[in-house]
């Protein structure tokens, strides 16, 4: 009766591979899915498929500076806000370059700068996480290839859920539900800052010099396509941007050098009167929603001036 | 290597497919050798000291069953397979004690601090291997002729660094066994590594996030956030060590080999000693065999049992690391055992022994035994007995103030979300509708092919990436 045995278990044997290979194949359809509803919710909610002709990059700075529903109400152009916390000049670049491929109707991009951004220092250093839900792109693949280990580059190259952590995921779920706004509530505790200054916990600013080419290589990169660049001073704090004046003032005067070596290039700084209003910020370089709300406006004023001039 | 990483499951793959490849008789030679690369690549050097300790106890267990000085080879096992623990485990602590009683009496002694690094899984290995030497002193079992299959048992690398600590008569056996691949066992294998690896990196490494905030600095934070820290910490801790287990079980299991059930919903237990029938179960028994009975268990008059009971759940506290802030842990548990008892002997003395089978001091029980275990695992993490005292004295005399949501409250929503997900399923478990361990389940096979789906996905969405297992350090 051995036979009778053998071909259960072949019968049982076939039913557990049909199982396991349905478990494989489902896997791989569900993850591709999720992996493409999260990532074109994340495109949405950065507003890459919007073919807007004004952009605004950065990194947290400018993402809690600017309100971008306000610019769209107000210039009555479509607005791409691709900002990410903690991004580096070289990661603004690959978005620059991405934004270039995606948003084929840009014309201006605000791109945020401050003086300490070529300070390689205090960024996140594994802010390439970002980014894993484009890596697809040639580019941003090759970016990422670089930043990560092989097995983290492959794991998330070939499981598209592992692309995420709930940052994006919540970023990708704002992008269906359009909530735009980016708000951080509360004023700074200004005592509490200088005794931290005078106690030396602040972050430096070093002008380095390689951080200074990445961002003339993202000019020229724009230039190329004649995309025009406002290098957007939003306001930080007087007590900071006073702690060491000389390197920050060679900030801006490495912006006003950009300004005056590119024709596609304008800087912006609208420092003033925003800096000595403490009411007006969350921490030391992000703006809370009164002081987002003000430095807007001001922005608005001064792109629809350009704008009438133009005409 | 750890089970959460890619070169696990590479290094896996290839000893599955090794393994079933290669003819019975070199199955042994493959394990013995993959084991000791899976130790060895995260410091080569502590191979050669789980290697020392294994011989050791394979030599005294020959000479304890040849039976000729049979104590004295006993004791040199035991003592020189303790000698590395002690020191790299235990070193510090001990000359910071002796350091400090000494001044107390006026005696200055002090010494430099041991630069250690303590080896993974130490006290697992360590503990595994003189429960040979034992059993074959109690006759129990006889040696094992074998070194080759002796060094394996030891160094089984699904269960070597975080246990089960599994005994030799239930392990060696199965290397004799001639195994094929089955489907079934290696599905089963399957599902329940994923559903450990679940509880590691989408439960436990995110509830780390919180615990790890508020524990590092508690004095700024509200009784509320340190309530929570506490609670979660209760889950990360059981997320974290039974997730490890059923990954070593599931990963025996594939490989055809039964690991002992190490976790049984510890927090539907309705007592303190039902708690620790299902908490650590390998670790209790061990304890229970190795420690309590033979000093006599409660068949000694009672101030000797209540003495039993506190040299068992010290020296586990003990165990668990060299910090006065685990050995108050275990005496707590020790005080509600004793409490317990009490509480046990009142309903006897005043005839209320039946409201024990009312559904509602049953819930009654499983809630306070889960708030007594969560005090005490204060203990467990505070990072000093100063701390814990701080900690806990601020949960209990409560007051109010802002409930910290920690690094971000997406992350801190989904935390409570998926807590209450794991007790849906344990209550599924405790219920017999989901399967517990290799049980049978009744839920619907869809639904279970589902189920397992949206977990794998889940672990690829929401897994975090954590560097450690929290009882590697014991």
């Amino acid at each position: 009766m051995g036979w009778i045995r053998d071909t259960k278990y072949d019968r049982y044997r076939r039913k557990g591979v049909v199982v396991l290979a349905s478990f494989i194949i489902s896997f791989v359809v569900l993850d591709t899915l999720v992996g493409a509803v999260f990532q074109n919710g994340l495109e949405r909610y950065y507003g890459l498929n919007d073919n807007a002709p004004l952009a605004l990059l950065g990194h947290s700075h400018l993402m809690l500076g600017i309100d971008k529903v306000m610019l769209e109400q107000e210039l009555g152009v479509k607005v791409a806000k691709y900002t990410s916390e903690g991004v580096n000049v070289a990661d603004r670049k690959m978005m620059a370059d991405y934004l270039l491929q995606k948003d084929k109707a840009l014309k201006t991009l605000i791109y945020g700068v401050d003086a300490w951004m070529f300070t390689g220092e205090g960024l996140s250093e594994n802010s390439h996480v970002l980014f894993y839900p484009f890596m697809d792109d040639d580019a941003v693949g090759e970016f990422i290839k670089e930043k990560a280990s092989p097995s983290e580059f492959w794991s998330k190259k070939l499981i598209k859920s592992t692309r995420y952590n709930e940052g994006l995921i919540a970023s990708a779920m704002r992008g269906y539900l359009q909530k735009w706004d980016n708000l951080k509530w509360g004023k700074i505790n200004v005592e509490k800052l200088r005794l931290d200054i005078a106690q030396g916990n602040y972050r430096a600013i070093k002008n380095e010099a390689d951080n200074i080419k990445i961002l003339r290589e993202t000019i020229k990169m724009l230039k190329k396509e004649d995309v025009k660049i406002i290098l957007l001073y939003i306001p930080t704090i007087d007590l900071v941007n006073e702690i060491q004046n000389k390197e920050f003032l060679e900030s801006i005067g490495i912006f006003r050098e950009l300004e005056a070596e590119y024709d596609n290039v304008e800087f912006l700084n609208l420092l003033e009167p925003f800096s000595h209003q403490h009411e007006l910020f969350f921490d030391p370089i992000h703006l809370n929603p009164q002081g987002q709300k003000l430095v807007t406006e001001d922005l608005i004023k001064v792109l629809k001036a350009k704008r009438d001039g133009e005409k | 290597m750890l089970f959460n990483s890619w070169s696990f499951i590479a290094f896996f793959i290839v000893v599955l497919i090794l393994h079933f490849a290669l003819a019975h008789k070199w199955r042994i030679y493959l394990l013995l050798v993959a084991s000791y690369f899976f130790y060895m690549s995260w410091k080569w050097e502590f191979g050669f000291l789980m290697l020392i300790v294994s011989l050791i106890n394979f030599y005294a267990g020959h000479k304890i069953n040849v039976g000729k000085q049979r104590r004295w080879w006993l004791a040199l096992g035991l003592s020189t397979s303790l000698l590395p623990l002690l020191y790299y485990k235990y070193g510090n602590f001990l000359l910071d004690t002796f350091s400090q009683v000494s001044s107390a009496v006026g005696i200055e002694a002090s010494f430099p601090e041991l630069k250690v690094i303590l080896p993974v899984g130490i006290s697992f290995f360590t503990f595994q291997a003189m429960s040979y030497s034992i059993d074959i002193y109690r006759k129990k079992i006889n040696a094992e002729p074998s070194p080759v299959k002796f060094l394996t048992f030891v160094a089984f690398f699904p269960q070597l660094v975080a246990g089960p600590i599994e005994r030799s008569n239930h392990i060696i056996p199965q290397f004799d066994k001639v195994k094929r691949f089955q489907l079934d066992e290696f599905l089963a294998g399957m599902r329940l590594f994923i559903w450990g690896l679940f509880k590691k990196v989408v439960i436990a490494d995110r509830l780390a996030l919180y615990v790890d905030r508020i524990y590092d600095n508690p004095e700024i934070y509200s009784s509320a956030t340190l309530t929570v820290a506490t609670l979660f910490f209760a889950f990360q801790i059981y997320c974290d060590f039974s997730g490890y287990s059923d990954m070593a079980i599931g990963t025996a299991r594939i490989l055809g080999f039964r690991l002992m059930q190490n976790f049984n919903l510890p927090y539907l237990a309705n007592s303190i000693s039902d708690f620790w029938k299902r908490w650590h179960i390998s670790l209790s028994t061990w304890f229970g065999d190795y420690l309590y009975i033979p000093m006599g268990g409660n068949r000694v008059p009672y101030l000797r049992w209540v003495f039993n009971i506190f040299v068992v759940f010290l020296v586990s506290g003990f165990w668990h690391g060299a910090n006065w802030t685990f050995i108050v842990w275990g005496g707590l548990h020790a005080i509600y055992y004793i409490f317990e008892n009490w509480g046990d002997q009142f309903l006897k003395w005043s005839n209320k022994l039946y409201l024990k089978k009312s559904h509602l001091y049953h819930i009654f029980k499983i809630i306070t035994v889960f708030l007594a275990v969560c005090l005490a695992w204060i203990f467990f993490r505070a990072s000093s007995l100063e701390e814990a005292v701080f900690i806990s004295s601020k949960i209990i005399f409560f007051e109010s103030g802002q409930l910290s949501m920690g690094p971000s409250a997406v992350t801190f929503v989904l935390s409570i979300a998926l807590i209450m997900f794991l007790v849906v399923v344990q209550l599924l478990q405790y219920y017999k509708i989901a399967s517990l361990y290799f049980t049978k389940s009744r839920v619907p096979a869809v639904l279970q092919f589902s189920g397992y789906l949206l977990l794998l996905l889940s672990i690829g969405l929401f897994g975090m990436s954590s560097n450690a297992f929290i009882y590697f350090q014991f």
